[in-house]
């Protein structure tokens, strides 16, 4: 069932209506059967995973809570009689104890993700495992990394475990996530979950527009931008020179467009029913370099990344050692350095692996890694070239040139999750730069599969976007905090034959100018691959 | 403990007014490059072990809340 689909938003409005008809205490359980309900219309022969799944992370997490209150209990009775030594003793053998548990946890909701989303076809081909039938199950990747996170945080004893199998259930399957995150956190979401949440009008109408906003960038953008992609990466031989960067211009706002509308469209019917989910971009196309963009894009992932994967490896002992040896070999700098370009390289191959398992998508990952690295290791060197040159480093014009350049080095990038493969992505990149003989480009772009009125379309709504958007940076420069809500926190401010206008007019240009394909049939969400 | 603190974060980011924001973390005004810099320093300078759990945002958010963190880690 696609968000996008007739049938979603009357279950959805379902959804929201009995949450609301029922008793304050017994909403969690309309959310839990919701859940379930969609994933069984939506994938009904992958449900058993995600029960596997929950059964073993719940139980998991049962097993070391107990071992933190253990831990804690015995601390807390003998804290007197202990030395600083005797302490660390005792938590380094109740962490060693939970060590254990966390691998087979991790083992089991990582090797089902493996199995079925990584080595499938190499399991069929070896004749060891039939999934010739079996689908990927629906939002694997997003509920297994929800899962992990559960683990790692009750590993840190920064939660407490859930002592309620069913309320788990909703934490881990809750509808509006499944389909493409966020990766949400336990500390962040579930008590949202848990607790019903008495009606308020404003939650209500913020929740629709954020939908009609997801399903305007979605439907109006996106879906019009795929035809142009479809064109130039299905016939790649066909383009070169500027048509080809076109493309990979084109496909940066679709991505952005069909992953943000969806994020859109999932965060704002959580927020009908009160459920703040946690945010998956901040403007990101406003990045200065690589590593803010990351900090902006997929928030939900990159911080999955950050601290569970960036932050353990940065922070190793090993390579702090490593790092301390080779600073006689390369200098102090190098050597500090050291952990933090391995973590790097872990982080982006994660990220890059998250994708799929082809090759393309590890490049994908090695691409960001290394534009991050190199951006580090030569650092003071562009200090210095600035300083000769000059160049005041917080003046607009250059703050203005970091975001150009950013932004290039982000539509290069794409090349590589687009394209069918890891050889067709660098065969593009390079026939960006041969020029296109004979026909002229504006020629060559107007006939990419769209009309002129679609290109107007989509540099209106580009520029409508591209206002709201900076209407948000600038109110999170001046309030502090995100500014995703800025926008409307100012519609709430106007009068309301105003507010109904830019309502109407949104929902007038989703309706008219929305592609919906065959049999009105929107083209599937691009993250819902993942 | 709190000058040389201090000294340490503006060595390391020295365009941030660490001495009135209350949210380094919060507004993303701290990257993680900055915290692992940061750590590794706070370790070596007062002979502390802060580990991957520490790293929240509350124990980063402002220099107060990071002598309160090294000071809790030498206990």
């Amino acid at each position: 069932m696609a968000f996008t689909s007739l049938y979603f938003l009357i279950f959805a409005i379902i959804c929201v209506a009995l949450y609301y008809f029922v008793p304050q205490n017994w909403r969690w359980v309309v959310l839990l059967a919701a859940s379930y309900a969609f994933y069984l219309l939506s994938s009904p022969k992958t449900f058993v995973f995600i029960l596997l799944t929950t059964a073993v992370t719940y139980l998991g997490g049962r097993y070391i809570g107990s071992c933190n209150a253990q831990h804690t209990a015995y601390i807390d009775a003998h804290k007197a009689e202990l030395s600083r030594e005797e302490k660390k003793e005792i938590k380094a053998s109740s962490q060693k104890k939970k060590r254990k548990m966390v691998a087979l946890i991790l083992v089991l909701d990582f090797g089902i993700l493996a199995v079925l989303k990584y080595f499938r076809y190499y399991l069929q081909a070896a004749g060891l495992f039939d999934t010739g039938e079996l689908l990927i199950p629906l939002g694997i990747s997003f509920y297994t990394f929800q899962s992990a996170a559960y683990i790692f945080d009750l590993y840190r004893n920064k939660i407490e475990p859930d002592t309620n199998v069913a309320k788990f259930a909703l934490f881990t399957a809750f509808f509006p996530q499944i389909v493409q995150g966020p990766i949400s956190r336990y500390d962040q979401l579930a008590h949202q979950l848990y607790e019903g949440h008495s009606f308020q009008f404003r939650n209500l109408t913020h929740g629709a527009q954020l939908m009609l906003w997801g399903f305007f960038k979605k439907l109006v953008i996106a879906d019009r931008i795929d035809i142009l992609c479809d064109q130039v990466f299905d016939n790649y031989t066909d383009y070169t020179g500027g048509a080809v960067f076109v493309a990979l211009l084109f496909y940066t706002i679709q991505i952005y467009a069909d992953f943000s509308g969806g994020i859109d469209i999932a965060r704002g019917i959580a927020q009908c029913m009160g459920i703040e989910m946690t945010h998956n971009f901040r403007r990101p196309y406003f990045s200065h370099d690589l590593s803010e963009f990351w900090n902006r894009w997929h928030i939900s992932l990159s911080h999955w990344c950050r601290d569970y994967i960036f932050y353990p490896v940065a922070m190793s002992k090993f390579f702090g050692k490593a790092g301390k040896s080779l600073r006689n070999v390369f200098g102090d700098r190098i050597g500090k350095l050291f952990p933090v370009i391995i973590a790097q390289y872990c982080t982006f191959i994660t990220i890059g692996l998250w994708h799929g398992a082809a090759f393309k998508y590890v490049a994908y990952g090695l691409y960001n890694g290394t534009v991050i690295v190199l951006g580090l290791l030569f650092e003071p060197l562009l200090r210095g070239i600035l300083e000769k040159l000059h160049i005041n480093a917080s003046s607009r014009a250059w703050k203005g040139f970091q975001i150009v350049r950013t932004f290039f080095i982000v539509v290069c990038g794409r090349a590589f999750p687009r394209a069918a493969s890891f050889g067709v992505a660098v065969t593009m990149f390079f026939s960006m730069f041969r020029l296109n003989h004979g026909v002229p480009f504006l020629e060559t772009v107007m006939n990419l599969g769209l009309t002129p009125l679609d290109f107007l379309i989509i540099g209106g709504c580009c520029i409508i976007w591209l206002l709201i958007s900076i209407y948000e940076e600038r109110d999170a420069r001046i309030n502090g905090g995100d500014g995703s809500k800025a926008f409307r926190e100012m519609m709430d401010r106007l009068p309301l034959p105003a507010r109904w206008a830019i309502l109407l007019a949104g929902f007038g240009l989703v309706l008219m100018l929305g592609i919906y394909g065959p049999g009105y049939d929107a083209a599937a969400f691009i993250y819902r691959g993942f | 403990m709190r000058e040389t603190v201090l000294e340490i974060l503006t060595g390391i980011r020295g365009d941030v007014d660490f001495e009135n924001e209350t949210k380094l973390i919060d507004d993303n005004i701290l990257a993680s490059l900055d915290i692992v810099a940061i750590v590794g320093e706070f370790n070596d300078e007062f002979d502390v072990e802060i580990s991957v759990e520490d790293l929240v945002p509350e124990n980063f958010n402002s220099v107060d809340a990071m002598v309160e963190l090294i000071t809790r880690a030498q206990e």
